[in-house]
C-alpha cells in the first residue's frame, strides 16, 4: 500500500542529493564562533554572559525571553570577545555572542560514548527527567522550524505515535541522511527516549525511498529487539517532511486546522532532534553541534559536523569556494531556505550556523520575471493544503486580507510548491505567506 | 500589507523552479497544432494556410497595438495570441473570407481577451468566441463547407458529415477511414482526427494538458449521442460522432485551454460541455455543438467552483470539533 499526501511535487531529479551523500561527515572545529541569540524565527534569547567571560563548552550563555525560545550554550571553550547587536530583515534586534577558542582546549579528545555504538538501558530515566533535560539542553527542532522540543512533550493530550521525520524532502540536503548513516545508535537511543517522554505506543521513523540505505541501517539496529519502533518507507515527494503531510501520508489522518498534531495524539520530531535528545539526556551534552550540508555550486560538496555559531564563510571556504560567479547562497533547502547572498565573494558572506541550519546550498542565480497568471491551475493541483494559490495571490496583491482569510490563506504551510510549478513564475508562496502573517497579526 | 517588489522579491524562496514557462507551454501548443495545419493545407489547399496566417497576424497585431495604446505590459511574446489565431482559423471552413477571419481575430483578442484583463483573465476561450461572433453576425461567411481536394471529386460545396447525419441524408460516400484521416468537409483544423491526436500525444508527453477533462468530454458526448440517437435509444452512430465534426479538436485543444478553469472542477466542466454539445447535436438546430458546449462550460466555471468546494487540509476536522 503506497502512502501519499495530497498534492506535492518532485522538485529535482535526484542527482542533487548525490552531490553530498557519498562522503563521510567531516568534523570541523573553528577558532571563533558567532552564536546568534536568535536560533530560529521568533525565538529571541538574551545573553547570560558578558564580554571577557571565560566559558567552557556546554556552559549556558543565553536564556529565552520568548515562548518559542530555548537555552543557548557555548559551543566551544574560550573567551567572549564581543557581543554585538544585529537586526534581521524585519527590524527585530537580537544579540550575537562571539567566542574565541582557547588553545588549551583545542586538543580535547572525543571519546565515543556507549549510546553512540549500542542500545543502552534507559530504564533509569523518567518521563519528567527527560523533558527537563530537553529544556535545559536547549533542544529545538532541527528540521528548520526550530520549535522547542520540550514544549511539544509538555502536552496534556494522550500521545499514541511519535513520527520521526527522516524524509529530508528538501532537494540537495543530506545532513539527516548522513547523520543516520554515521550515528544510527544515537538516533535510535534518542527515539526510545522520546517514546518514553511521551508514553507513546510506538515511534515510526519515516524515510523517503531515495534513502533506502539509511532505512536499512536503522532496520538492522532495531530488528529482532522488540522495540516500539517501526520503520516506514514513503515514496519520495516534496513536502513529505511537512508535519501535517507526514501525518497524512503515514497515519492517514489530518491534523485539524489551527491545532497542533498533539491534538490527534501525534508528535513529530526530526531525526536530528532525536539524536540531540540522546546527546543531552544520556551524554549530558547540550545542543551545541549539528550537521550542516554545504552543497551545490561549491568545489567539494560535503556534510560537516560543526559547533553552533560556525561562520558561513568558513564553511564555504572549507568546501573550496564557489565554482560560479553569479551564485545565490541559501541557508536551508532551496524550497524554503533564506537567500543569504546573490553574487559577490564568500568572504563577504555574513551569518553563522544556528540550531536550525540544515545546509548551505549554492545555486546559480536565475533571473525571473513575473508574468500574468494564465490560470493553468498547476498551483492548486500541487498545493498540499488544498488551497487555490493563484486566487490568494490576486487577493494579496489587492491587499484584500479578508478575502485571503476566506480563501484559507492561514492554512498555507509555505512549502513553495505553488511558486515552483508556476509557469508564469509568480511568487505565490511568498505573497500567501505574507497574507497569512498579516491575518494573524490583525487577529491578534 | 507591504509586499516586496523588484530586487527584493527576487530573493524570496523557493530558489528553484520548474523548467517551464507560459511561453514554452504556448509554443508547445502551437507545435502540437502543426500536424493538423499541414493536413488542412493538404486537404483544403493553400486557402487554409492563408486563413491561419491572417488570423495569427491579426491576433498578434491587435494584442500588440492594444497594449501599446493602453501602455500595458507587452505580452505578445508569450505566444498566446498565436495559439488563439491558429485555433480561430481552425474553427472556420476554408471558404471563409479573409476579412471575416480578421474581424473575428480582433474581436477575440480585444473584446474577449483584453477587455477582461488579458491572458488568464478572459472568461471564455477567445478563439471560440471569435467563431461565435461570426456565426451570429455573418452566418453565411462561415457556412461554405466544401469537399476536400482528395475526396474523388473536384472540391464542391457540401454539407458536413454531421449535417448529413442529422438531416438523415446519406453520407456513405465518406468512409470511416476518410473521417479518421480528415478527408471530409469541415472546418480547417477539425477534420483530421489522426493528426490532431498526434498533436495531443505530444501535449500529453509534455504534460501540458489535463487528459481527464479531454476524456470526460469525449465520453460524455459519445454516451449521450449513442443513447439518445435519432434512430431510437442506444442506436447512435458512435464513430461518426467521434470522427466527424469538431469533437476531437475541441476535446484536445479547447476543452484543455486554461480559460478560467480550475483543475478541481475541470472534469465536471468537461461533462457539462459534453452534455451541451450532445444536446445541440441531438436536439438543437445546428448539426454541431462543440464550440457552444465549451463556451457554455467556460461561462459556468465560476458557478461550478462555488458548488464543488475544495478539500482544504484540516478544515473539515476543525469545524467538527468546534
Amino acid at each position: 500500500m503506497k502512502h501519499y499526501f495530497h498534492g506535492g511535487i518532485h522538485p529535482a531529479d535526484g542527482t542533487d542529493k548525490q552531490l553530498s551523500n557519498q562522503k563521510p561527515i567531516r568534523i570541523y572545529a573553528p577558532k571563533t564562533v558567532e552564536i546568534s541569540m536568535k536560533q530560529s524565527p521568533g525565538s529571541i534569547c538574551e545573553a547570560a554572559v558578558k564580554v571577557g567571560d571565560k566559558v567552557s563548552k556546554g556552559d549556558l550563555i543565553g536564556r529565552p525571553v520568548e515562548f518559542g525560545g530555548a537555552n543557548i550554550h557555548a559551543s566551544i571553550s574560550g573567551t567572549i570577545i564581543d557581543i554585538r547587536t544585529d537586526s534581521d530583515f524585519s527590524g527585530r534586534k537580537s544579540e550575537i555572542i562571539v567566542i574565541q577558542s582557547d588553545d588549551a582546549n583545542a586538543d580535547e579528545t572525543n571519546s565515543i560514548s556507549d549510546y553512540e555504538e549500542s542500545l543502552v538501558d534507559l530504564s533509569g530515566y523518567t518521563k519528567e527527567e527527560i523533558i527537563i533535560k530537553m529544556n535545559e539542553g536547549g533542544i529545538i527542532g532541527l528540521g528548520g522550524a526550530g520549535f522547542p522540543t520540550h514544549i511539544k512533550y509538555e502536552t496534556k493530550e494522550r500521545i499514541k505515535y511519535i513520527l520521526i521525520n527522516a524524509a529530508e524532502c528538501e532537494p540537495y540536503l543530506t545532513c539527516d541522511h548522513m547523520l543516520i548513516m554515521e550515528h544510527g545508535y544515537a538516533v535510535i537511543n534518542g527515539v526510545l527516549l522520546l517514546v518514553k517522554a511521551s508514553d507513546a505506543d510506538k515511534a515510526i521513523i519515516c524515510f523517503e525511498d531515495n534513502k533506502q540505505d539509511a532505512a536499512k541501517h536503522l532496520e538492522s539496529i532495531v530488528s529482532d529487539k522488540e522495540l516500539p519502533i517501526e520503520i516506514k518507507i514513503l515514496p519520495t515527494r516534496y513536502p513529505q517532511g511537512g508535519e501535517r503531510q507526514l501525518v497524512e501520508a503515514v497515519l492517514r489522518m489530518e491534523v485539524p486546522a489551527g491545532k497542533l498534531p498533539a491534538s490527534i495524539g501525534v508528535i513529530i520530531n526530526n531525526v536530528g532532534t532525536a539524536k540531540a535528545v540522546a546527546d543531552t539526556v544520556i551524554g549530558s551534552i547540550p545542543l551545541i553541534t549539528r550537521v550542516v550540508t554545504v552543497t551545490g555550486e561549491v568545489k567539494e560538496p560535503c556534510n560537516y559536523m560543526v559547533p553552533i555559531g560556525t561562520r558561513f564563510c568558513e564553511l564555504i571556504e572549507l568546501s573550496g569556494g564557489y565554482t560560479i560567479k553569479d551564485q545565490r547562497v541559501i541557508e536551508g533547502g532551496p524550497m524554503t531556505g533564506i537567500c543569504l547572498q546573490i553574487g559577490g565573494t564568500y568572504d563577504t558572506l555574513s551569518g553563522s550556523v544556528t540550531k536550525a541550519t540544515s545546509g548551505l546550498v549554492v545555486l546559480k542565480d536565475v533571473p525571473k520575471d513575473e508574468t500574468p497568471c494564465i490560470r493553468c491551475g498547476e498551483c492548486e493541483r500541487v498545493c498540499p493544503a488544498g488551497l487555490a494559490p493563484f486566487k490568494i495571490d490576486f487577493a494579496a496583491i489587492e491587499d484584500d486580507i479578508s478575502l485571503c482569510n476566506k480563501l484559507y490563506a492561514t492554512e498555507c504551510i509555505s512549502c513553495g510548491c505553488c511558486s515552483y510549478v508556476c509557469p508564469a513564475k509568480r511568487e505565490l508562496a511568498y505573497r500567501i505567506t505574507e497574507a497569512k502573517t498579516e491575518i494573524y497579526r490583525l487577529g491578534a | 500589507m507591504k509586499l516586496k517588489t523588484g530586487n527584493e522579491l527576487h530573493e524570496v524562496s523557493p530558489h528553484i523552479m520548474i523548467n517551464r514557462s507560459t511561453k514554452v507551454i504556448m509554443q508547445d501548443v502551437v507545435l502540437a497544432m502543426i500536424p493538423a495545419l499541414l493536413g488542412s493545407i493538404y486537404f483544403f489547399g493553400i486557402n487554409a494556410l492563408i486563413l491561419v496566417v491572417s488570423a495569427v497576424t491579426t491576433c498578434v497585431l491587435s494584442e500588440y497595438i492594444w497594449q501599446r495604446i493602453r501602455k500595458e505590459q507587452l505580452t505578445t511574446n508569450d505566444w498566446s495570441a498565436v495559439v488563439t489565431g491558429i485555433l480561430l482559423a481552425f474553427n472556420v471552413p476554408s471558404t471563409t473570407p479573409i476579412w471575416a477571419v480578421m474581424l473575428a481575430s480582433v474581436f477575440a483578442i480585444i473584446v474577449v481577451k483584453q477587455f477582461f484583463g488579458g491572458i488568464g483573465s478572459n472568461f471564455a476561450n477567445p478563439a471560440l468566441m471569435g467563431r461565435a461572433f461570426l456565426l451570429f453576425l455573418w452566418p453565411a461567411s462561415i457556412s461554405g463547407y466544401v469537399t476536400t481536394y482528395h475526396s474523388g471529386v473536384d472540391a464542391v460545396s457540401s454539407a458536413t458529415v454531421l449535417g448529413l447525419y442529422k438531416s438523415g441524408s446519406d453520407f456513405s460516400m465518406f468512409s470511416k477511414w476518410d473521417m479518421f484521416i480528415g478527408n471530409i468537409p469541415g472546418c480547417i483544423g477539425e477534420t483530421s482526427t489522426l493528426l490532431l491526436l498526434i498533436g495531443f500525444a505530444y501535449l500529453c508527453y509534455r504534460r501540458v494538458v489535463n487528459t481527464a477533462a479531454t476524456g470526460a468530454y469525449i465520453a460524455t458526448v459519445l454516451l449521450m449521442t449513442f443513447v439518445f440517437s435519432r434512430d431510437g435509444l442506444f442506436k447512435g452512430d458512435i464513430l461518426t460522432n467521434l470522427l466527424s465534426g469538431g469533437l476531437i479538436l475541441g476535446a484536445c485543444f479547447m476543452m484543455t485551454d486554461y480559460a478560467s478553469v480550475a483543475p478541481r472542477v475541470k472534469v465536471t466542466l468537461a461533462v457539462i460541455a459534453g452534455l451541451i454539445t450532445a444536446g445541440i447535436r441531438l436536439w438543437g438546430m445546428l448539426p454541431e455543438g462543440v464550440s457552444y458546449g465549451i463556451l457554455a462550460a467556460n461561462c459556468l466555471s465560476g458557478l461550478v467552483e462555488i458548488i464543488i468546494r475544495p478539500h482544504i487540509y484540516g478544515v473539515r476536522l476543525k469545524k467538527q470539533k468546534n
